[in-house]
Formats: structure tokens, C-alpha cells, sequence
């Protein structure tokens, strides 16, 4: 018997094999893990630092994709359980008010991007136009959202250490 | 049987393309493998690898250095003539076409003599606009009708709150 997959699913596979997302894994940007619909576990290369590891893993949930936005949260690939608090990445001032993991027990992070932390932050689309969901862009914009913050001189490593 | 993937970006072409080409290739083959993937470049177009400050010209025996996932680009600007504002001062400098955002960033923190500190907390901002590319964007995808300039304002990286 054929499966139909919904076309959430199916615009999501789309991007994962688009040359966009391709050239970031090939760079070493990111790489998908695994998928197991709605949710795509995906990696994220960090910048090296003394008490970090070289990426930190997400599990995005994608329904709805592309018109709604996805929702992210860090992730123990090894697991396949939520990141221990200690081990979410953190830094000076900018990548600390992203990665809150008090925020929603730590089921999102905190960007205009993402599909939970939207809600109740109006104010957000005229405060971060340039961070808010892009439809035509797709998974590729919360990826370079992370990678820039986890790749810039903010981020220090990880909470614990 | 070709061996590497590269990715092609076309000045004023949203979409990257891929093209397949063999190891140790050589310019020539490397516009013609272009021309096998339906992207003919013109003669007012400049083939660049990557970030690299001068074009490839159709050199039969040069060999074009490419890796696995190697980014070409395909511009009609040779060079960008890329402005920053920064408080009240203002720098200028000509950047190769593949040249990406944070190659300019890092360069304009250094003309500003800005520290690391500074350099997390401010982002490269389009002039006029509330659009902040990511650092691995490459200059001629930011460039509007053919016109080989770009203006950007360093801007301070605003904390999510609220």
C-alpha cells in the first residue's frame, strides 16, 4: 500500500534536498540527522571554544511547513531527549537572550522565527523584521539565524562550564 | 564519471544550482561544464571560485582549484564597490563579487578599529532597509540591478526581549 505523505512533509524533503541546504552541509554549516515526520532533527556546526562542542543538535518540529514556521529545540541526538539546561550554548548578551532555557522548559528558542516564541510578541515584527519567519526562504532561514549566533564572538561555549 | 559537486550562484538568480564536474579540471572545462548545465556566462559575466579576488578566464590548461561543494559564482560585476557607515564615519573599499558578508564585517571592524566585544554586538545592515544578510551571503546576491555598489550600515545587534 502507497503512503501518501501530507505536503508539509513533502515541501520539507524538498528543501532538505535543495542545493541551498546541500551547499550548508557541505560547507560543514549543518546536516540533517534524521526525520521523523513532524519532527527533523537537524545539526548546527559551532564556532570552537574551549568548554563547546563542535555543534549542537535541534529537533524541529515542521508541521505545517512551509507556510507556518517551524519550532526548535536543542537536542541530545545521542538520546534523542531535550538537551540538559547545562548544555545549551550561551554567551555575553545576544546568543544568551536566544537560548533561554527557562523559556517554555526549553521546548523553543527564543527567536521571531520560531512558530512558539512568535506568539504573544507582536512587537517583534517591527522590532526584528529581519529575524521573523520567511516561507520563501524555509528551514534555511532559522538555520542561518543559529549558525551566525553560534558562530559569532558572543557565543561562549556551553552554560555549564 | 564526475566526482564533485559544485554549487553555481548567479548574479540576480535566486536559486543556486548544482554542477556536477570531474577532479583536477581545468578552466575551459569548467565553462564548458557551466554551458552543460544551461548557464551560459556572458561576455559582460565573470566566473569567480569562491571568494577569490580575480575571475578564472577559459584557460585550457590552468587548473581551477575547486573542492567538494566549492561555491562558483556567475556576476556581472567584477568588483563591488561596497560602502559602511559606521556613527559618523564612513569607509570604502572594492570586494570581489564572491566576496561574502562577513569577509566585509571583518574588515570594516578592523578599518573601525573596533574589538571583539564590539564586533558580536553589531551587524552589517542594508542602507535604507531593515535587512541584516547572513554572513555567508555572497556580495553580487545583495547587489540591486546590475549597479556593482553596495551600501551597508554597521548596525548594533539588538538583544530579543519582550
Amino acid at each position: 500500500m502507497t503512503t501518501i505523505k501530507p505536503p508539509d512533509q513533502l515541501l520539507l524533503e524538498l528543501d532538505l534536498a535543495a542545493a541551498e541546504f546541500r551547499c550548508g552541509e557541505m560547507e560543514g554549516r549543518w546536516r540533517h540527522i534524521s526525520t521523523a515526520w513532524p519532527h527533523v532533527v537537524i545539526a548546527v556546526s559551532a564556532a570552537p571554544r574551549q568548554n563547546g562542542p563542535s555543534e549542537y543538535v535541534y529537533r524541529f518540529d515542521c508541521n505545517g511547513y512551509r507556510e507556518a514556521a517551524p519550532t526548535a529545540q536543542p537536542w541530545n541526538a545521542e538520546t534523542d531527549s531535550p538537551l540538559a539546561q547545562k548544555d545549551w550554548p550561551t554567551g555575553k548578551s545576544i546568543v544568551p537572550s536566544v537560548f533561554r532555557p527557562e523559556w517554555k522548559e526549553g521546548r523553543c528558542l527564543y527567536l521571531p522565527c520560531d512558530r512558539m516564541s512568535i506568539q504573544g510578541h507582536d512587537n517583534w515584527r517591527n522590532l526584528h523584521p529581519e529575524r521573523l519567519w520567511n516561507p520563501a526562504r524555509g528551514i534555511i532561514c532559522y538555520l542561518e539565524q543559529i549558525y551566525d549566533l553560534i558562530n559569532s564572538n558572543d557565543y561562549t561555549g556551553v552554560i555549564s562550564a | 564519471m564526475p566526482k564533485l559537486t559544485l554549487f553555481v550562484q548567479i548574479q540576480g538568480a535566486p536559486k543556486v544550482i548544482e554542477v556536477a564536474v570531474n577532479e583536477n579540471l581545468t578552466e575551459s572545462e569548467l565553462h564548458q561544464a557551466l554551458v552543460d548545465a544551461g548557464i551560459s556566462p556572458g561576455p559582460d559575466q565573470f566566473v569567480f571560485i569562491d571568494e577569490s579576488e580575480e575571475p578564472i578566464a577559459k584557460d585550457q590548461k590552468r587548473l581551477v582549484e575547486v573542492k567538494q561543494g566549492t561555491r562558483v559564482h556567475v556576476a556581472r560585476c567584477r568588483r563591488i564597490k561596497t560602502t559602511v557607515n559606521y556613527l559618523e564615519r564612513t569607509i570604502e573599499q572594492d570586494f570581489a563579487a564572491g566576496a561574502r558578508v562577513r569577509s566585509v564585517k571583518k574588515w570594516a571592524m578592523k578599518e573601525f578599529e573596533l574589538d571583539k566585544k564590539d564586533a558580536a554586538e553589531h551587524v552589517l545592515q542594508l542602507c535604507k532597509s531593515t535587512e541584516r544578510p547572513s554572513s555567508d551571503t555572497p556580495l553580487h546576491a545583495l547587489v540591486q540591478a546590475n549597479n556593482c555598489v553596495l551600501c551597508f550600515d554597521l548596525v548594533p545587534e539588538i538583544r530579543v526581549e519582550g
